[in-house]
């Protein structure tokens, strides 16, 4: 630091409200006003893609599941999907429309969790514990269908863990329904507010440009007016024979990425009830899982899908043996908080919570 | 820009106006209605919440139906497992002690069980006041009524739909012998929890002894890769039946 420079380094975190998991935001403020931010992970790193190489594939499903606790459906559904395809094998549409239901349920309820936190960076508590509310009731139907609240263990290599339970497509749609409804308490008590307004609106700007070029992805992207979604441009488990819209945003902003979320829970239910629909055209005799090889052919295979948070994707190398020669994560957060610096630059300090809780963050999958 | 939600949602002068008081009404009608619904919560030690049948407890262990062949054992993800001696009416068996400290609740052992033994079970509240009270042994397993629903089968479904009943489940996967390297030791037979192994005389040796090759019994067999791992040789490989 210059001696005459009147600027100071803050470090935010780890131990901090603000940040939803261990990392640390270190911003220079010149007195109010943020100059630049540098993003410090690293806190969580456990090893994750060391250990998967010495368990077979099978037993790295559970361990897939513990990546992100909110999103742990889709990151076993990622690691599932990379291993079919080195593997080609095509599943049953049963077990893809289990996977398109459970996967969306996953992002409804990680969508709640952020809204959650995001009341509380913001102090409202209220919208906090409402969203919970209506987060429970999803993970109630996590277990039903998978046995577990957060730690699924659903998705597996050929199919999915089981079929669904008796009853429960009424009561999915029953939640679905009633989820409908209840978010609209919870969009008055955001969108109707002028004070969450005043703290979202015109604050976290990033540009449509900025945001393609920085790799950002999920929400954060769309909410920067980027028009693409891995679900409809890059099709799996038969989104593209579902109607439905992706979200896209052009306000830039903080509110902008709110938006998408929330119309993301919206068209979510949309697809839930389209799939469930679906599911009940197709015999219930169909497998839902079939058998695969122990051993995956040698080669390098990637897959990639749209998480709540953005774009998960994983890596394959194997050697054809039964265990990964190398299994490589990218996060979609690693990349979206690594760009945190062009979010804060030049907004208030007290203005960074909002901001940052924005991109929902998860630490689980960033530092692996 | 497609954001649907905020069509339905009240623009304008009308939004405006209310600014504050639609957040405020909007939770006082939820504060008289919790006020005088019933309680959403339950009073937890005394009452319990329902479970579905395929909820993920702790693992269990039907004892009678066992056969402590280690596929649990292999299997965990967190090597939590282990196969001990155990007493049945004064026979020695081989039985698997869970130590659930370390376990997370995958399921995997029942998953995998190839005889069905391991089951998942209902029970949550593992709290202990010292590590060595979380090690179940073979009998701590036990759990008083296992349903079908608890069982996991690997190819199979749960309990989803009654009407399509219960589908029996194959063991397709096959051992294989490579005679060319078999020594004929016999640990494959002593190994096979199931006896499905057997020695049998193919030929004599130059010196007039008889050359004895291990037999699978494909009716017995659970694949359970012991002899596999037990050869000294590699001589017996799976065959994977797809």
């Amino acid at each position: 630091m210059m001696p005459d420079d009147r600027t100071m380094w803050i470090t935010m975190g780890p131990q901090h409200p603000f940040s939803h998991g261990l990392w640390t935001l270190k911003i220079r403020a010149d007195g109010e006003i943020v100059k630049d931010a540098e993003p410090v992970i690293g806190y969580l790193h456990r090893g994750w893609e060391k250990e998967c190489e010495n368990r077979t594939y099978p037993l790295i499903i559970p361990m897939a599941d513990r990546l992100c606790y909110s999103a742990s459906m889709t990151w076993s559904h990622v690691y599932c999907k990379v291993v079919e395809e080195a593997m080609g094998i095509e599943l049953s549409d049963r077990a893809k429309y289990l996977r398109v239901v459970a996967d969306e349920m996953c992002r409804i309820q990680s969508h709640l969790m952020w809204l959650a936190a995001m009341g509380t960076d913001l102090g409202n508590l209220t919208v906090f514990l409402w969203a919970l509310r209506e987060r429970e009731l999803f993970l109630d139907l996590n277990v039903k269908l998978c046995g577990q609240r957060l730690t699924t263990n659903y998705p597996r290599i050929g199919g999915v863990r089981n079929d669904m339970p008796f009853y429960f497509e009424r009561d999915c749609l029953r939640v679905v329904n009633r989820f409908e409804k209840m978010i609209w308490e919870l969009v008055a008590m955001m969108d109707e507010s002028s004070i969450f307004l005043s703290r979202m609106q015109g604050t976290g700007i990033i540009s449509r440009k900025d945001a393609a070029n920085y790799g950002l992805t999920g929400p954060t992207m769309r909410g920067s007016g980027v028009d693409f979604d891995i679900r409809r441009d890059d099709p799996y488990i038969n989104y593209d024979l579902l109607d439905w819209d992706v979200a896209v945003c052009k306000d830039c902003d903080s509110y902008g990425r709110y938006k998408v979320r929330m119309e993301e829970m919206f068209q979510s239910c949309d697809i839930i009830r389209q799939a469930m629909a679906k599911l009940e055209s197709i015999p219930k005799t169909e497998p839902t899982r079939i058998k695969v090889p122990r051993r995956v052919p040698e080669g390098t295979h990637f897959a990639r899908l749209e998480d709540p948070r953005g774009e998960s994707l994983m890596y394959l190398v194997s050697d054809g043996t039964d265990k990964p020669y190398r299994l490589k994560v990218r996060s979609p957060i690693f990349v979206n908080v690594s760009a945190s610096k062009h979010f804060v630059n030049g907004v208030r300090i007290a203005d960074i919570p909002a901001i940052m809780g924005t991109l929902d963050m998860c630490l689980g999958e960033t530092d692996r | 820009m497609v954001i649907k939600y905020l069509d339905k949602f009240p623009k304008g002068r009308n939004a405006r106006t209310l600014w504050v008081l639609k957040p405020m009404w909007v939770t006082l009608k939820k504060m008289f209605k919790t006020t005088f619904h019933r309680p959403v919560t339950i009073m937890y030690p005394y009452e319990k919440e329902w479970l579905p049948d395929n909820y993920r407890g702790r693992p269990g262990l039907i004892y009678e139906r066992c056969v402590g062949c280690g596929v649990c054992m292999r299997m965990c993800p967190t090597k939590c497992i282990e196969i001990v001696d155990s007493d049945d009416n004064g026979k020695k068996v081989q039985r698997p002690q869970v130590n659930l400290g370390r376990c997370m609740m995958c399921g995997y052992c029942a998953e995998y069980c190839p005889v069905n033994a391991m089951i998942v079970t209902p029970d949550y509240e593992l709290a202990a006041f010292t590590r060595e009270e979380l090690i179940y042994g073979p009998r701590k397993l036990a759990w008083p009524n296992p349903t079908p629903g608890m069982e996991v089968h690997l190819e199979e479904h749960l309990l989803s739909d009654p009407e399509r009943g219960p589908v029996a489940y194959h063991i397709t996967d096959r051992p294989e012998l490579n005679a060319g390297k078999c020594i004929g030791c016999t640990k494959c037979v002593k190994v096979c929890p199931t006896d499905a192994v057997e020695m049998q005389t193919v030929g004599e040796n130059d010196k007039g002894k008889p050359i004895k090759v291990p037999k699978f019994d494909v009716s017995r067999c659970i694949c359970c890769e012991n002899c596999v791992i037990e050869c000294p040789k590699g001589a017996i490989t799976i065959k994977e039946v797809l």
